[in-house]
């Protein structure tokens, strides 16, 4: 049985994943495009994050909430002028793909590649029956907790939620709701960057932070949306679970290998069930 | 034996019976209409000898072969061949590129010989174009050759389905509705043309809804209504069934 | 009946200039060595031709309609199975060179038969899952593969006729060079074979629609598979070359991002040709990228590439690249007034 610590690091971690997976899920379900520049998204916010903190002096929730902001501004200006103007699904995930270099290289002209910290932020440890926790893995849960029971709130209890879930159902529910899809997929898009935006700024006192740290992120949640099934909401967030704490605890016991466990789980989940552990089957 | 069979074939999506224990028997050199309601299975038949779904239950049998649980492509080599009920068609080439593209079971020589560009390759494949320039004036496309396939009107998009399909030589075609969305006049032309057809000796297997159309054409008519056979026979005689109006009855009567 | 013939084989293999230009330009490259021997110079265009390779492999298993997101985990497996044939194992250079194809082929063959039952979105995912494993085993598999460290791999023996020394691929990159020449035009060739031929065509038209294609008797996994291996045998012998020409061979080069460079290299080249295509993409985006990272900007070289990828997708329609763009340029140097750029997202499938 790994210590309490392995395990505290795998829920950090699977929050994180799990809240970029389920902005990618989002957008995927009612754009069907996967947006493979998401995880720079993340980036971009894990850095709004650390100047607000550092050089505004703002709060730390309220950086949170400003790289969330400003990431979703980003977000649907993609859509607008990129994303909207191409009209094959192929060629939307290739220009996804060159948004990756796009920002990253921005970011590394603007920001420089060195790696940057916040470890002030919340300094301090709480010492819990011999195994310590820092208050910043404590926070990334609560904060996590927060933004993901906002979304529920969001997905249940507003008419652009229920829209939205509406649509991810049945592509041609939209018309009845009379929502118009123009709209709505503007809105998912913005809610599913920000999601990416807020997930970095979120994780930013805990891990270092540069301009190539989207890339890992990105592929965990690409593999989390693929363990909980492609499109479904509520498989995204228990793969985001899964993989987090398949991620530290495989690791505690093989080490470097537990990567190469996780692609071939994925691999062989999509050959053998392609609508993932907790997708509904056959849409 | 007949030559094409259906033996208690069954096909359920879920809980619901697109096919129930249909029984059905094609001779050689017939035209054989499927009439029913809309949801009466009569796609979902045609996809089913076509291989595009796996019957849950009973067997096909094709020139005493088993062909239910193959591929679609292994049972359009035996001979099968099917149109679609939209307009199905390679995006972007023009009408000769996409028969020239159907042309996948007339190659006789293999890839290597295309690849070196041998005479065996270079003799089959100018025997392909003649085949293609041959059913393109049978069915009145060749004026249309250079155009682009997705700009023609609908009913010449529907004859140039039937055209991709016959560039394969089938023994059998499984027609899903030729003549939708068509005036008098062309549906006339198509039956025309499948009676053509059907002079060559290739059994065809078509859904219709026009009347006029089916009695033109088939020498039986089979009747479908919620998965299961309800009528079999002469068409002057299932036209004139009880259950067959009924089956119809608050849909489309022609 | 036989000019019918003609004119329809001619259309289907227009190329992007004729043959007697690119002859001239073919000779003009097999003289460079002549007119520089700058190191730096030749390096980067045996690189630019390693990368065109792996683009056309992309661009082949793309003809099907499949999107590899892990084509330089095949580069990774047959630059490792030559650097561990000759270094690990002592084997002598030419049969390891000539085994290292084979064997990224065979994998990518075993695996496209398992993988390519799922098609779309799927077939990218696991791709992008293989070159990460293939990525972290070369990384972590210290006994073979000897990690991060790498393996040191020996250059090519010295090529000998009747006691005179031909070629020696220690003196310096012009051998490399020609090798770099050979394999392009060896590619070329094979590639250019497929496309013209009726299994360019059964690509294309399973490409173009599956289902109906499946309906006329082609079987989709049967090609997907064959464009898959062939993709992975020659990306493998370009990484061989690869892993020989830098001497040393690490798991750093390869992965994810590599896999996607090749994707851009071979989209800004234009799909529509197999061959001229990804070499085009690959001169730009390779040299460009040479040039470009010694202007000690970090970040600008990616934000480049991304940004002329994303303008170019916008501003071209789909499928149309440097290589269509090209070909305009030649017919408004003839004058000849035909624009092609209206038909290209048909003829791009060729």
């Amino acid at each position: 049985m790994p210590p309490v610590e392995i395990w505290v690091d795998g829920l950090t971690q699977s929050c994180i994943f799990m809240t970029m997976a389920f902005g990618m899920v989002l957008v995927f379900s009612i754009l069907g495009i996967l947006n493979w520049a998401h995880g720079q998204l993340f980036m971009l916010g894990a850095f709004v994050a650390f100047y607000a903190i550092t050089a505004a002096a703002i709060p730390f929730p309220v950086g949170i909430l400003l790289g969330g902001l400003l990431v979703a501004a980003l977000g649907i200006v993609i859509k607008k002028f990129v994303i909207d103007r191409i009209g094959n699904e192929l060629y939307i995930g290739v220009a996804t793909l060159a948004l990756i270099f796009t920002l990253e290289g921005a970011a590394t002209m603007i920001f420089g590649s060195d790696d940057r910290g916040l470890a002030a932020v919340l300094p301090g440890v709480y010492t819990m029956a011999g195994s310590t926790i820092s208050y910043q893995k404590l926070a990334v849960i609560a904060f996590t907790l927060v933004v993901m029971a906002a979304m529920y709130f969001v997905l249940n209890r507003t008419k652009v939620g229920l829209a939205i879930r509406a649509v991810a159902q049945e592509p041609e529910a939209a018309s009845l709701s009379g929502i118009s899809t123009q709209r709505l997929s503007l809105i998912v898009m913005g809610i599913g960057c920000a999601l990416a935006g807020m997930a970095g700024a979120i994780m930013s006192p805990i891990y270092p932070i540069n301009p190539f740290i989207g890339r890992a992120p990105m592929i965990m949640a690409l593999l989390a949306i693929v363990i909980g099934g492609l499109g479904s909401l509520r498989g995204a967030i228990a793969g985001g679970l899964i993989l987090g704490f398949l991620h530290s605890v495989i690791a505690y016991y093989i080490s470097y290998l537990s990567e190469v466990v996780l692609f071939i789980l994925v691999i062989l989940i999509l050959l053998v069930k392609p609508q993932g552990l907790f997708g509904e089957s056959a849409k | 034996m007949a030559y094409l069979k259906l033996i208690n074939v069954s096909k359920h999506f879920g809980r619901l019976a697109a096919l129930d224990d249909i029984n059905l028997q094609v001779e050689k050199g017939e035209v054989i209409g499927v009439v029913g309601p809309n949801g009466s299975g009569k796609t979902t038949l045609i996809n089913v000898i076509s291989g595009y779904h796996h019957p849950t239950g009973g067997m096909v049998f094709f020139d005493d072969r088993k062909t239910s649980g193959k591929r679609p492509d292994q049972i359009a080599k035996r001979g099968i061949v099917r149109t679609f009920q939209s307009n199905v068609l390679y995006p972007g080439l023009t009408v000769m590129e996409s028969m020239m593209m159907s042309s996948y079971l007339q190659y006789h020589s293999n890839n290597w010989q295309s690849f070196f560009r041998t005479n065996a390759w270079k003799s089959n494949e100018e025997q392909v174009v003649g085949w293609v320039i041959e059913l393109m004036t049978m069915l009145d496309l060749i004026d249309d050759m250079d155009s682009p396939a997705e700009g023609l009107s609908h009913g010449r998009q529907r004859m140039l389905g039937i055209a991709m399909a016959m560039v394969a030589n089938p023994r059998i075609l499984l027609l899903d509705e030729p003549t939708t969305g068509m005036n008098h006049t062309e549906a006339m032309f198509v039956v025309d043309k499948i009676n053509k057809i059907n002079a060559q000796g290739i059994t065809v297997v078509l859904i219709e809804h026009n009347m006029k159309v089916l009695m033109g054409l088939a020498s039986r008519v089979v009747c479908l209504s919620f998965g299961n056979k309800i009528a079999d026979g002469l068409p002057e005689d299932v036209m004139n069934q009880q259950e067959v109006v009924e089956a119809y009855l608050g849909t489309e009567v022609i | 009946m036989r000019n019918i013939f003609n004119r329809f084989v001619r259309s289907y293999h227009r190329s992007a200039m004729p043959g007697y230009v690119a002859g001239v330009l073919i000779i003009i490259v097999f003289f460079v060595p002549l007119f520089t021997n700058s190191v730096v110079l030749l390096s980067s265009l045996i690189l630019t031709g390693i990368w065109a390779i792996a683009a056309m492999g992309f661009t082949l298993v793309l003809r099907t309609g499949q999107f590899s997101l892990g084509q330089s985990a095949f580069m990774a497996l047959g630059g490792y199975a030559s650097a561990i044939f000759t270094a690990q194992l002592d084997l002598p250079f030419w049969p390891s060179f000539f085994l290292s194809g084979l064997v990224a082929g065979t994998i990518a063959f075993l695996i496209g038969l398992v993988v390519l039952r799922v098609g779309g979105i799927y077939f990218s995912i696991i791709t992008l899952s293989i070159g990460e494993i293939v990525r972290i085993l070369a990384l972590q598999w210290e006994p073979v593969t000897r990690g991060s460290r790498g393996i040191i791999t020996s250059a090519p023996p010295p090529i000998t006729l009747y006691g005179h020394q031909l070629v020696n691929f220690d003196a310096g990159p012009v051998p490399y060079f020609y090798f770099m020449l050979c394999l392009v035009a060896v590619t070329g060739l094979v590639f250019r074979g497929i496309g013209g031929s009726r299994l360019g065509r059964t690509f294309a038209a399973i490409a173009l629609n599956p289902v109906l294609a499946e309906h006329q008797g082609m079987h989709l996994m049967k090609y997907r598979v064959i464009a898959f291996t062939v993709a992975g045998i020659f990306t493998g012998y370009a990484g061989a070359l690869y892993a020989h020409f830098l001497s040393v061979m690490t798991p750093l080069v390869f992965g994810l991002w590599q896999s996607i460079l090749i994707l851009i290299t071979s989209i800004v080249g234009g799909i529509g040709a197999l061959v001229a295509g990804p070499i085009l993409g690959s001169i730009l985006i390779h040299n460009l990228g040479e040039y470009l990272s010694r202007l000690n900007t970090p970040g600008l070289q990616s934000f480049l590439f991304g940004s002329v990828m994303v303008v170019m997708i916008l501003a071209l329609p789909q499928g149309a690249g440097l290589i269509d763009v090209w070909k305009i340029f030649w017919r408004w140097v003839w004058r000849e007034k035909k624009s092609e750029l209206d038909t290209v997202s048909g003829e791009a499938e060729y």
